[in-house]
């Protein structure tokens, strides 16, 4: 049984043409295997979150090539003109800011993606109340966004990551905006996901004291990535 | 399946409601705009449904009586009567006057004809007070929008007239409010010079003119005779211009209004274009408005056909209740016109397909800019 779930190769991601172009990535190859939470740290501007978002399907690397479990998604070009299916089936995203539809209440904004994939509304709707149980806002799940604290959405955002299952999941600096307690009780929660549901988690934070409750970190240095273990655990956890 | 239009709309309820029922009224003052050139369709045929005539013979080489001028002598209505065929016939004066009221003048379009002839141009489903005339002097019939009431008296001309009978939604083919005074009266008032010109032309040796002129013949047709055969003989042999009912039909709503409903045409087409150019502009906006979510859901995987499905229903949506309210407030309005509003159904209708391709046309906008929003712009900023 192979153990990768996330396989990058030879990645090069450039902006722009000729005189203004940027170089951001150029030759990242990793790993990230099922069941495993690595952080990815580097400078602001570094590339993270463009890294990210060429592993989530959504911008377009330059060269390389990258697999998504046993699906090869890109290899100098997109292997399939779908490539939100693969976001919709394969990936949850997360982010700094919940980035909830506002006009879905929670259990919508949940269920919006499963119920795309073909699931039936049943289904959904019972997978949702689990995961919104497991965060604690089960009883947020017919309040709108707006009538929610920003923990409460931000939980609500990391149940929509997981409603359709996802073999991956891309956190963009999930805990920046929250305090420390609950910086920590989601990283813990991310930590506790991948291992139950065997999913890989590339979480990109700026926050060092959430390095150890990770398993690995990878660094972009010199547009390339490297892979590092994780420092002890410090005295505040 | 989620249904995002739906949700969106129930989310900004109060503001799309508000947004629909402005457009509303621009479709609303469109319906209105029909209705007025329906109104002139039914006015121009009031007075000619109601004198319920086979023939009109008026001046030769003239649209008379309503078209052009025409003038003819009283006793053509006798010559007419003899004709084989002729079961009945009558003179008619039409002219505009002025009629001093309190509130000013009231312009109104008066029907002179003989209360003891054979053509009774008054519908009795019309009368609503009082009478129609019975003498030959100084007596009125008004219609109820001239305000006048019955035994007003009306000075005009040297004499003083009192209304006797009051008419409703009885029109001239210009819209103006109807009077019907006594042929006798009606030609004092269009052919008689007052005794000061009369004394100037007499000075001038020209004879004094005689008022036994009307501006047309009206007749009724035996039944078994052919009207058009019976028009014919009258052309060939009385040198007149005679037309049937449907041609002097034809001459007041083709030809009379022809100007006024291209005049309307082209304001309703105006309309039409600007509430298309709005709607287009509000489902603009409000996708623009929805960028970020837009972003978000392609971010998260949500494909096109779903986001589309949401800009064109919300669109149409916007356009069907834009029109329910325009239907609603043209109802609340149309009776509050000076001139008669005519709403049809078919004419609803008509507009209904215009908005729904309109709403599709306007929805094109929100959806290019779906199309061309950026999965990676959602993070950004
Ligand atoms: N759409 C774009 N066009 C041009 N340059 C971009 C674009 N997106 C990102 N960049 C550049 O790529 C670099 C990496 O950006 P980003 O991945 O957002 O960094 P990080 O998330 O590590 O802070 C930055 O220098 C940024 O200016
Ligand atoms: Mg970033």
């Amino acid at each position: 049984m192979n153990r990768q779930s996330i396989k990058v190769e030879n990645l090069v991601k450039n902006f722009g043409k000729g005189d203004s172009l940027v170089e951001v990535i150029n030759g990242a190859s990793f790993e990230v295997n099922k069941g495993e939470l690595v952080a990815l740290i580097a400078p602001s501007g570094a590339g993270k979150t463009t890294l990210l978002m060429m592993i989530g399907c959504v911008e377009e690397p330059t060269s390389g090539t990258i697999w998504l479990g046993d699906e090869k998604v890109y290899e100098n070009r997109w292997l399939t003109k779908e490539t939100r299916k693969i976001r919709r089936e394969k990936i949850g995203f997360i982010f700094q800011a919940h980035y909830l539809i506002p006009f879905l209440n929670i259990l919508e904004n949940v269920t919006l993606v499963p119920q795309t994939n073909g699931v039936s509304k049943k289904e959904s709707e019972a997978f949702a109340r689990e995961l919104l149980d497991y965060f604690d806002i089960e009883d947020k799940a017919e309040s709108m966004p707006s009538s929610l604290s920003g923990g409460q959405n931000q939980r609500a955002a990391i149940a929509r990551a997981l409603a359709n299952k996802p073999q991956i999941i891309l956190a963009d600096e999930p805990t920046a905006a929250l305090d420390l307690k609950r910086s920590v009780d989601v990283v813990k929660m991310l930590k506790k996901i991948a291992l139950d549901q065997d999913v890989a988690i590339i979480m990109v934070t700026h926050d060092e004291a959430m390095l150890p409750l990770c398993d690995r970190i990878l660094k972009i240095e010199n547009k390339k990535v490297v892979s590092t273990e994780v420092p002890k655990k410090s005295h505040i956890l | 399946m989620i249904n995002l239009a739906q949700k969106e709309i129930a989310h900004t309820f109060g503001k799309f409601i508000v947004t629909a029922m402005g457009v509303g009224m621009l479709l609303g003052i469109v319906l209105i705009m029909i209705g007025v050139y329906r109104g002139m369709l039914v006015d121009a045929q009031a007075l000619l449904d109601d004198m319920d005539v086979d023939l009109w013979i008026v001046q030769e080489n003239t649209l008379g009586p309503f078209a052009e001028s025409s003038r003819i002598h009283e006793d053509m209505r006798d010559t007419i009567k003899v004709i084989d065929g002729i079961k009945e016939s009558a003179g008619f004066t039409f002219q505009n006057l002025q009629l001093p009221s309190k509130s000013g003048a009231v312009r109104v379009f008066a029907v002179g004809y003989d209360p003891y002839g054979d053509i009774n141009p008054i519908n009795p489903k019309r009368l609503i007070a009082g009478r129609v005339l019975q003498r030959d002097h100084y007596e009125m019939v008004v219609t109820d929008k001239t305000a006048f009431q019955l035994n007003d008296k009306i000075p005009l001309g040297r004499d003083i007239y009192t209304v006797v009978g009051i008419t409703h939604g009885t029109v001239s083919s210009g819209g103006d409010p109807l009077v019907y005074v006594s042929l006798k009266d009606a030609q004092e008032l269009q052919f008689l010079y007052s005794n000061a010109r009369t004394r100037n032309d007499r000075a001038r040796g020209i004879a004094s003119t005689n008022s036994h002129m009307i501006n047309t013949v009206v007749a009724r047709v035996r039944s078994g005779y052919d009207i058009d055969s019976v028009a014919n003989d009258i052309r060939r042999f009385k040198h007149k211009a005679v037309f049937t009912a449907t041609q002097e039909k034809t001459l007041l709503t083709k030809n009379l209004i022809k100007m006024a409903s291209k005049q309307i045409g082209m304001f309703t087409v105006i309309l039409v274009l600007v509430s298309t150019i709005i709607i287009a502009l509000i489902i603009y906006t409000m996708t623009l408005e929805k960028m970020k979510e837009i972003a978000i859901m392609k971010l998260i995987g949500i494909p096109n056909s779903m986001i589309v499905k949401m800009i064109v229903q919300e669109t149409l949506l916007m356009g069907v209740l834009a029109f329910i309210s325009g239907n609603i407030f043209a109802h609340l309005i149309y009776t509050k016109f000076p001139k008669r509003v005519v709403l049809e159904a078919p004419d609803a209708f008509m507009l209904f397909i215009v908005v729904v391709l309109a709403s599709i046309l306007a929805s094109f906008v929100g959806v290019k800019k779906v199309l061309s929003a950026d999965p990676a712009e959602a993070i950004g900023g």
